[in-house]
């Protein structure tokens, strides 16, 4: 999707590096598995994150292994797969679908790219009513807003944030469902903003839309920012996380600065 | 009962514990192990119980004098008993659906009722309501701005005093996880990590 959900690499053991990269290429392994080689351009560390949350929360039994994959033919590396990662991979792949609708929208590219995903759609669909429901609905709302020249990044930030809320939910009746709601809200919210900082300046350069509005410097944003982090921290904390608590907690008040600070610069 | 009992731990536990704890006993009693029986669905009840009593009341208003009245103060959960009764009495009539959506956790609900009543008849109360649904739902923004706005109109409201405490606090309770992750400031790799497949597929 974006992949502003990641680690801060450089205060993470080697051994937890290692976890976090084998979570990431376990997705990367049932993506291609699912849906074919080039589907592992749609990965991105935003559903490695989800992953990793609700394996942890439902004490999901992990699976590893050693793969050579096309990236890295020849050195072989670890994956670890749980009952999570289909799920992961499902929702990267409806998210992907609809964001590279948009792009065949706006730009008019990525034609045959969504040609091919067009196919995965109804299968997706029907095994995720709710999800993609949601996502369709909220997207259009983002379309609309756009094409008014919505200039308010929180209210606009808040329609992507319930998007991803719903995506986080992958069962409605867990007794967390709430708390996993509010998480993906508040880092929905979180990418949104961020996504549309970084974006700004080749918005302004193309006439593209950008909801941030001109007098937002790097501070405002950064008080929206940290509104939007705390308030996903504030969900995260209550979740009974305990056996990747130490990496989700790196990407969560650590990792998903790393694109604002690079952009400031 | 004492919630910590529940899990089988002292009382005073740290929240690491709880969570140990209650993951184990949550596999233990999960229904692919433990079948349908009723005896373990309602040790599942019991075991959420008293996780969310535990959780949730670290975070609540220091102060316990409303934690525990409060229908919506963490100390009573959402599943309570203190205080509740005496309320409801008192709650207007048309706060009292989204009231029950809140304590059944269905916050979206809860705001959809509340903004189906008109702008001229929102009470204090109302803007509070709103507020700790927004703030359960991720809209941190909303919830900040209608809290504001319920201790403008009552504002000598306790109640409205601390929940905008506790949601102003999120922000330095952040911060002070964040110096202990290597902060937002400093040491990032330039992308991603050098080793990470990422930058050669995405």
């Amino acid at each position: 999707m974006f992949g502003y959900v990641l680690a801060n690499g450089s205060s993470l053991s080697k051994e937890e590096k290692a976890v976090y990269k084998a979570h990431y290429c376990g997705l990367c392994r049932v993506l291609r598995e699912r849906y074919g080689q080039k589907a592992m351009m749609a990965l991105s560390y935003d559903m490695v994150f989800l992953e990793m949350v609700l394996s942890d929360l439902t004490g999901a039994e992990e699976s590893s292994g050693t793969e050579r994959c096309i990236p890295h033919p020849v050195k072989e590396h670890a994956y670890t797969i749980t009952s999570c990662t289909e799920y992961a991979a499902d929702m990267q792949m409806l998210l992907g679908y609809y964001s590279l609708l948009d792009q065949v929208h706006d730009e008019g590219k990525h034609r045959d790219a969504e040609k091919r995903m067009r196919r995965l759609l109804p299968m997706l669909e029907e095994r995720y009513p709710r999800q993609s429901e949601t996502i369709r609905i909220h997207l259009d709302e983002l379309g609309r807003n756009e094409g008014a020249g919505c200039s308010d990044p929180e209210g606009m930030s808040l329609i992507f944030g319930t998007l991803l809320g719903e995506v986080f939910v992958s069962d409605d009746s867990s007794f967390f469902r709430d708390d996993l709601r509010a998480l993906g809200c508040s880092l929905g919210r979180f990418i949104y903003l961020l996504d549309a900082w970084c974006d700004r300046k080749r918005d302004a350069r193309t006439g593209s839309y950008n909801p941030i509005p001109a007098g937002i410097d790097a501070a405002a944003m950064r008080e929206m920012l940290l509104d939007a982090a705390s308030s996903a921290s504030d969900a995260f904390e209550r979740l009974p996380l305990d056996q990747h608590v130490f990496i989700l907690r790196n990407i969560l008040y650590s990792g998903i600065w790393s694109k604002f600070k690079e952009e400031k610069e | 009962m004492d919630p910590y009992s529940v899990l089988g731990l002292r009382p005073g536990a740290s929240d690491e514990e709880v969570k140990k704890a209650y993951k184990s006993l949550a596999k233990k009693y999960h229904p692919d192990v433990a079948g349908n029986s009723p005896e373990a669905a309602r040790k599942m009840q019991e075991i959420n119980a008293a996780y969310d009593q535990i959780i949730n009341h670290k975070e609540s208003f220091s102060s316990s004098s409303y934690g525990q009245s409060s229908p919506f103060g963490y100390g009573g959960g959402y599943g309570y008993s203190s205080g509740y009764s005496s309320q409801q009495t008192q709650e207007p009539i048309e706060l009292r659906a989204a009231v029950a959506y809140i304590n059944a956790r269905r916050y979206a609900e809860a705001i959809n009722t509340l903004r189906s009543i008109p702008v001229e008849r929102r009470s204090g109360r109302w803007y509070y309501l709103m507020a700790y649904a927004e703030a359960h739902t991720g809209d941190s923004v909303g919830a900040m701005r209608d809290i504001d706005m319920a201790i403008s109109m009552e504002p000598g409201n306790m109640t409205y005093l601390a929940f905008r405490d506790r949601i102003s606090g999120r922000r330095m309770q952040y911060e002070d996880w964040s110096r202990n992750y290597g902060g937002f400031s400093t040491g990032f790799f330039p992308c991603c990590f050098p080793f990470f497949p990422c930058c050669c597929i995405i």
